[in-house]
């Protein structure tokens, strides 16, 4: 009951969610990024370029992903 | 107001820059320490770094200050002589940590101060104990689960997903993602922690007569002067917390590197944005554990770990101990200027000592390391 008064438990399930998803979504967006600009490198070294192309678009997505994390980080901060 | 009130208004001012100092020599290491530990960057140039974006921080938004220790202690209870007081108990606080190398927060610090100078001055009554429990105990029980659990999903991602490309180019990856991850969180850490030097430095202004209270504004000064106290505590290099985060904990690799700090950085960002106080020191030192813990428990050195805890448990009731002592020392002296003198005196020499002998035993790692 003290509990229920005390903690605004609507707000920390918000932060919950919104941290476990933006951790997540920046960790799976930079670590595409790197698979394909890796795997890109790979496929144009051994000739599979329409492989390297998928894995170019892959490696673009997930360093948009990572730079639109970065930018609305900033607006949270500006806009406190 | 003159005389007297000038000169208890400017060791306040005084006293509250000191603390924005430590508050960046000592929180330095939550922004640098894993992107020195993983060579992402060299120690000199990571703390020129933070610096650099913690005073840039401060500058981003002003709508924070002014605010300190609301909702946690009655407003018309704070005086100069509290302020000063919670403040002198959150360098004592910041200091006994710094020497013993562990990393803990200097918000809670300023809170236990206020809370304890309170306590000792007009009384308990008017600190306001479901404001504290709701708005700071709570949170620092919630925000290391968080931070612990998003970076370890982070990492075990990291791994299934780069886990088996060739390492050189993995690692050079995710040296640049620290760059950005670490960058995020110094310009988070100066917008949220220069803004309580400024809150402070507002609250002295009001009592002194120089600012409002109906309609309370941070001059351009107050903004300046907060941001070139932390970023020159930052660039000092708090280097003895620097070394618990980032070897003691656990020996990372630049992916644990970055999900601790991508982790921590989308923790802080997500409780911002809800409006819910968690601490930086608490989240970035969860985050470099679950970083480590996800990859094998083992990895984790869970003595130091258990330190770092007992350090958080302790930093609201001992700040508050040395705000009520430094409260009932300067009350001693009437309310002049005479007690602030004395106790600023005495924390000049308390921080002389504490340097000299920490300087005899050498620094653990230096920023030519």
């Amino acid at each position: 009951m003290i509990a229920a008064k005390v903690v605004d438990w609507a707000t920390l399930g918000k932060v919950v969610v919104a941290a476990l998803v933006a951790g997540t979504v920046a960790t799976i967006g930079f670590s595409c990024a790197i698979l394909g600009a890796v795997r890109s490198s790979e496929m144009r070294r051994d000739g599979r370029t329409l492989e390297a192309s998928g894995f170019v678009v892959v490696g673009l997505l997930g360093a948009a992903v990572c730079a639109a994390l970065i930018v609305g980080g900033i607006i949270v901060m500006t806009s406190k | 107001m003159g005389g007297q009130g000038d000169i208890v208004f400017v060791i306040v001012i005084a006293t509250a820059l000191a603390f924005d100092f430590t508050n960046g020599f000592h929180d330095t290491a939550n922004v640098v320490a894993t992107s020195i530990s993983t060579r992402a960057m060299s120690p000199k140039l990571a703390v020129g770094f933070a610096a650099l974006l913690n005073f840039a921080g401060a500058f981003i938004s002003l709508k924070v200050a002014a605010t300190v220790a609301s909702g946690i202690v009655k407003a018309d209870a704070i005086t100069m002589t509290i302020v000063f007081a919670g403040l002198i108990g959150a360098i004592i606080w910041n200091l006994i940590t710094w020497y013993f190398g562990l990393p803990s927060s200097s918000s809670h610090a300023l809170i236990g101060g206020m809370v304890g100078a309170v306590i000792a001055g007009p009384g308990a009554k008017d600190v306001i104990f479901d404001g504290l429990a709701g708005k700071v105990i709570v949170p620092a029980l919630v925000a290391p689960v968080i931070a612990f659990v998003t970076a370890a999903i982070g990492i075990l991602i990291v791994y299934r997903l780069v886990g088996r490309l060739r390492p050189g180019p993995v690692t050079n990856g995710f040296k640049l993602g620290q760059l950005m991850s670490g960058g995020l969180l110094a310009l988070a850490h100066g917008t949220n922690d220069a803004q309580k030097t400024m809150g402070v430095m507002t609250l002295a202004l009001i009592a002194h007569g120089d600012v409002s209270s109906a309609n309370p504004h941070v001059p351009d000064w107050v903004v300046v002067s907060a941001a070139s106290a932390i970023a020159l505590g930052t660039y000092s290099g708090g280097w003895r917390i620097i070394k618990t985060m980032g070897s003691r904990i656990i020996k990372m690799d630049t992916a644990q590197g970055f999900s601790s700090q991508g982790a921590g950085a989308a923790v802080i960002l997500a409780a911002s944005h809800y409006g819910y106080p968690l601490s930086t020191t608490h989240v970035i030192a969860s985050s470099v554990m679950g970083a480590g813990a996800a990859k094998r428990v083992s990895a984790v050195r869970w003595g130091v770990a258990g330190n770092i805890a007992v350090a958080w448990a302790l930093t609201i009731p001992a700040a508050g101990i040395f705000g009520a002592v430094a409260y009932g020392i300067t009350s001693l002296f009437g309310s002049g200027a005479a007690g602030p003198l004395v106790i600023s005196i005495a924390m000049l020499i308390f921080t002389a000592v504490a340097l000299a002998r920490r300087l005899q035993r050498g620094s653990p790692i230096t920023a030519e390391a």
